[in-house]
């Protein structure tokens, strides 16, 4: 239990759990606005890892409909990345016209809405392998190009180890929750975004379109989505079509514990279980895919609204 | 201005307001009065695409607003200050003001009412980076008003602005409301307080169970007994 130790967990946990914060932003824009759960993020979050992958790398894999075909280029990674995050923001766009918003014109019960989402997930995920394949696909090891795949620090007599791609899911993750800090609290579509959380009414009142800015946050939440999975996937491999399937499950705990809409909690969410994750002691790893649901658990007996959730109060 | 003609509105199945005629000119306060339940906020909220009309027509300026969603319909410059107030809590004061402006995008015009609604309502500028939920409810419904006229709307639609305030801050209201009226914006006001409604408007109707049964110069009708008597006590 040493400094280095200590700081070596610390960097784990930080960079994983920002990923997890990114993710879980996604669930939580759309459930601020809709009060709906999106199951069909998670296949989002796999199909962003997907598309990055094959722009970057140029090719699929073995078993899938596209096996052997080759694109004619490789983007550089960064570049791969932004644009798996656009196509898998539209990937997001497609989910709303398809399971939400025939449903929501009719008025219906926001429980069909979430079987809908999770059809239209099934629907996704199936499509992933039978374009891509079932087997597991890695991102080779100089994705980064020639960064140097970690860096060590001397701490006392021990090391700590930064391994670059900690340092871009942690510098990317960051990035992406201070655009959408200052896009939510400081542009003029963010205010109309929040008053659209608040009361759909309204905000059609003052001119918002209503349908427009449902599917601008489907968009921002596949952003977010496929962004998640590719750090995710190029951090630890893309495990199969149904890799995304649980970390949305893993994510859905970290939204409910941050508390259900709340973006700092959602991001504090985040970073309570990456970081929990990264101090699980090693002779417990293998209940490290447990350590967010025990956490939900014992969180949800002291604060049943989540760390940061607070109960409506209304203004009569 | 506005004009309703024999418009009938419904919940699914429940008809609210059957077949009623109605129209504002530029410039009036006009008032729709009537008990609680007889059609007043229904009425409102067809006319600024709420809810769709089962029958009969809406038409704004001489343009039919059927099938216009709200936010095509404020464009239009049909601001409606809704029942309840409505003010977006966990927005500040100038954030919920700022919205009111969404629709427009001249940045200097916006800063200018924003002043104007301010100089309108001071206590509105003393409170301006307060989260609106923290307002009382008097304040809530100057905010209310304020946001729907930095839209620079041509007609406004108030739907009960007195409601849950005290008398003297309700004065303060419809002071306000005449006021705007003489700078030139029309009024559509809807009142269950009847007596001061009549006061400061032009025209009256007197809306019941969904049907208009009174309607004229509102001294005038203020003067008729039935209306005395069922609605001014």
């Amino acid at each position: 239990m040493s400094l280095a130790w200590f700081l070596q967990n610390l960097l784990n946990g930080l960079s994983i759990g920002s990923v997890y914060a990114v993710f879980a932003l996604g669930y939580t824009l759309v459930f601020s606005i809709l009060g709906i759960i999106n199951f069909a993020h998670g296949a989002v979050f796999t199909l962003g890892a997907y598309l990055t992958y094959v722009l970057a790398v140029g090719e699929f894999g073995l078993n899938g409909m596209l096996a052997g075909v080759t694109l004619p280029f490789k983007l550089p990674f960064a570049l791969a990345l932004l644009v798996g995050a656009a196509l898998s923001g539209l990937a997001g766009v497609a989910v709303e016209r398809m399971a939400f918003r025939p449903l929501r014109k009719r008025g219906a019960d926001a429980l069909l809405a979430l079987v809908s989402s999770l059809g239209v997930a099934l629907i996704l995920v199936n499509f992933i392998q039978y374009l891509f394949g079932a087997e597991i696909y890695s991102f080779p090891p100089d994705i980064l190009g020639d960064l140097p795949p970690a860096m060590l620090f001397q701490v006392g007599e021990e090391f700590v180890a930064v391994r670059t791609i900690q340092a871009v899911l942690f510098g990317v993750s960051l990035l992406m929750l201070l655009l959408l800090v200052w896009f939510i609290q400081f542009t003029k579509r963010g205010k109309a975004l929040r008053a659209m959380a608040e009361n759909p009414e309204t905000a059609s009142l003052l001119g918002i379109n209503v349908d427009t800015f449902v599917l601008g946050t489907f968009f921002i939440s596949g952003v977010l989505g496929g962004l998640s999975g590719t750090l995710i996937g190029v951090s630890f491999g893309l495990a199969g079509p149904y890799f995304g399937v649980s970390y949305g499950l893993k994510t859905l705990a970290v939204i409910v514990l941050g508390g259900l809409g709340s973006i700092p909690g959602a991001v504090l969410g985040g970073l309570v279980i990456g970081l929990a994750e990264a101090f699980l002691p090693p002779d417990l790893s293998s209940f490290k895919e447990a350590v967010a649901y025990a956490l939900l658990f014992i969180v949800l007996l002291v604060r049943p609204q989540g760390l940061l959730g607070h109960n409506a109060e209304e203004k009569v | 201005m506005l004009e309703l003609n024999a418009a009938t509105l419904a919940y699914g199945q429940a008809t609210a307001v059957h077949g009623v005629s109605l129209h504002v000119r530029l410039g009036e306060i006009v008032t729709l009065i009537g008990a609680n339940g007889a059609g007043k906020t229904t009425l409102l909220r067809a006319v600024s695409g709420l809810i769709a009309p089962k029958s009969g027509s809406i038409t704004f300026e001489g343009r039919t607003l059927r099938g216009l969603s709200p936010d095509k319909i404020v464009r239009l410059g049909l601001a409606h200050c809704p029942e309840g107030r409505q003010v977006l809590a966990s927005l500040s004061v100038q954030d919920n003001l700022e919205l009111g402006a969404y629709i427009r995008s001249d940045t200097a015009g916006i800063r200018q009412d924003l002043d104007m609604v301010f100089d309108l309502f001071p206590r509105l500028r003393e409170r301006a980076g307060q989260l609106a939920g923290t307002l009382s409810g008097g304040e809530q419904q100057m905010l209310a008003i304020g946001r729907a006229l930095m839209c620079r709307p041509k007609l406004l639609l108030l739907d009960e602005p007195s409601l849950g305030l005290a008398p003297i801050i309700t004065q303060g209201i419809f002071d306000i409301i005449t006021n705007l009226n003489w700078q030139g914006v029309t009024i559509l006001l809807v009142e269950q307080n009847a007596h001061m409604a009549m006061k400061i408007a032009h025209r009256a109707y007197v809306l019941e169970a969904g049907q208009i049964v009174a309607e004229g110069n509102a001294q005038e009708l203020a003067g008729d007994e039935r209306v005395r008597k069922a609605y001014l006590g």
